[in-house]
């Protein structure tokens, strides 16, 4: 089954900066493009769950003064007039923040984290508040506000934690997204959702304003449906923050400047343990093998590195961030421990009973892996590997396990794709690179040394414009059908 | 690793945490397991990470500069 573009041209499916484009040249208006999204978002989103809170009138709003600046010659760049949606873990002033909690349900923030006032100055538009899991971390069984769906195929999973970032992006929802990534949050959604997303270096895109607790490893970051629009949006949030004082004083680099076809001179390295691992799918890794041979094509040397503490990556990030988050929930799981989701609670609690001997153990132990990984980069432009070993599961299937099962070692390896360059703190960029045969999508992840996301973004934008992948979307009429009908899309909207 | 029931809600105590009867297997089983990988960490870096300082790499990594 293939699900190809029901045309692409279509205005949802533009990139962002197509859109931006079209609105420059008054070919397209703001106000019209806010209306297709929230159109689709009205019919579509009661299945996928994509968004907790829908900003329509204030959105609607901000195009009609985006418009106005345009028409009067006061364009202020590429994003003015395009749409984003933001994972409902960064603060919005006026908008509800719930963090995917029921306990956040009421919180209304009287400012914008700094990312949503960078791209608001941009003059793109917020539409909305997306679908998480609860608090920003995996594992949630039951969630708050809708069971986020995969728009390839709505049995599957969309991954997580910024679920509806991805789900937006993929569905035709927004021009682009936020996504927060402390493990994987931001490249996991847009590996599973068929999407560009990106985990900046810590420090080159302020926190501030986030509701967000790892403070070794968070990090925000956009999730498009191009590579340039990756580079768009980084551009626009990108750069020191007074508020952040962990935020780089570094100059932003013009990434879209840095976009060019053509490898030539650019040395990648394969990383064994995190492309051949038992257990693998063998349609990744085929198409992994082909992405490959693309990149030689273009120009690329391409070696192999073996970096075999990569996998303790997912223990040594859950011992260290979830412990710095947990801690911060303490005193709400004393006094409201039933209004947590089952698989949240009972993962805090676990982090919290960590000894702090084993804390500092395992920060050591993060500095250890990092310094091996930083060893490949000094050698090699970039490190490849597929985004996910396997394609989006069952939703059922997918729930997160307590580490007990005899398979568990290998279904956390199988999962730890992303967490190695969460806890190094490098810059890495998911984006698509294929299809399986029943047409779900397939990833490829490019991690590149500190601060180099322009690297990173220069070798996912040639290896994008040498394929096709990034011109498919999924076609909602026809696998929401296959989920329960237009019908049922139908009952779930009066409800 | 082996972890008792008793002690995880001994420990939860300590933080004054109660943790409800029917969850406190899910918790141990979640901590059991994240203990067993330090140990595994342990034995396989244990001498690298005696010799690294725990600083979180959340600085200007200069070594980098392009």
């Amino acid at each position: 089954m293939e699900h190809t573009a029901q045309g692409s041209s279509d205005l949802f499916f533009l990139s962002a900066a197509e859109q931006g484009c079209l609105i420059g040249r008054r070919a397209l208006s703001p106000v019209e493009l806010v209306q297709a999204y929230l159109s689709r978002i009205e019919r579509y989103d009661p299945v996928l769950r994509a968004y907790i809170t829908v900003c329509g009138d204030e959105a609607l709003a901000a195009a009609r003064n985006a418009e106005r600046e345009i028409v009067a010659g006061n364009r202020r760049g590429p994003l003015h007039g395009v749409v984003f949606g933001v994972k409902d873990q960064l603060r919005t002033c006026g908008v509800r923040t719930t963090v995917g909690s029921k306990i956040m349900a009421d919180y209304i923030p009287d400012s914008d984290a700094t990312v949503i006032t960078r791209l608001k100055g941009a003059g793109a538009i917020l539409i909305g508040k997306e679908n998480l899991h609860e608090f920003g971390k995996g594992g949630t069984r039951v969630f708050t506000y809708g069971q986020p769906r995969n728009p390839w195929d709505p049995k599957r999973d969309p991954a997580g934690s910024s679920s509806g970032s991805g789900i937006a992006v993929a569905a035709g929802f927004s021009s682009a997204s936020l996504g927060e990534d402390t493990g994987g949050s931001v490249r996991g959604p847009a590996a599973a959702c068929g999407v560009v997303g990106m985990r900046p270096t810590f420090g080159r895109v302020s926190r501030s304003g986030s509701v967000m607790y790892g403070w070794t490893a968070d990090t925000i970051g956009p999730l498009t449906r191009t590579v340039e629009d990756t580079a768009l949006f980084l551009h626009a949030i990108a750069g020191h923050d007074i508020l952040d004082p962990l935020s780089s004083r570094r100059p932003v680099p013009n990434y879209t400047a840095a976009l060019r076809p053509g490898l030539k001179g650019m040395r990648l390295a394969v990383v064994k343990e995190m492309s051949q691992r038992e257990g693998a799918h063998a349609e990744v890794l085929r198409a992994f093998e082909k992405a490959l041979a693309v990149l030689r094509e273009l120009g690329a040397e391409i070696t192999e590195v073996s970096l075999p503490w990569t996998r303790h990556a997912v223990s040594l990030n859950g011992l260290s961030s979830d412990v710095d988050v947990a801690s911060m929930y303490l005193p709400l799981l004393k006094t409201r421990w039933n209004d947590f989701d089952v698989g949240t609670r009972t993962r805090f609690a676990a982090a919290l009973l960590v000894p702090a001997s084993i804390y500092s153990r395992a920060m050591r132990g993060r500095a250890v892996v990092r310094r091996q990984i930083l060893e490949a980069l000094r050698d090699n432009d970039a490190l490849l590997c597929p985004t996910g070993l396997t394609p989006p599961g069952i939703i059922e299937n997918n729930h997160e396990h307590t580490i007990a099962r005899p398979d568990s070692a290998q279904d956390l390896g199988l999962r730890a794709g992303t967490h190695p360059f969460a806890i190094a703190n490098t810059p890495a960029l998911a984006l698509p690179m294929g299809f399986t045969q029943d047409g779900l999508p397939l990833s490829l992840q490019i991690a590149g040394r500190p601060f180099a996301e322009a690297t990173v973004l220069r070798i996912g934008y040639a290896y994008e414009q040498a394929t096709t992948w990034h011109t498919r979307h999924p076609d909602l009429d026809r696998t929401l059908s296959g989920f329960g009908g237009p019908a049922k899309i139908a009952s779930e909207q009066t409800k | 690793m082996k972890l008792s029931r008793r002690q995880v809600r001994d420990i939860a105590l300590t933080i004054n945490l109660e943790i409800p009867e029917a969850e406190i297997e899910s918790v141990r089983l979640r901590l059991a397991g994240m203990l067993a990988s330090m140990a595994d960490i342990e034995h396989e870096l244990g001498t690298a990470m005696d010799n690294t300082e725990p600083i979180p790499p959340v600085y200007p990594h200069d070594d980098f500069l392009e």
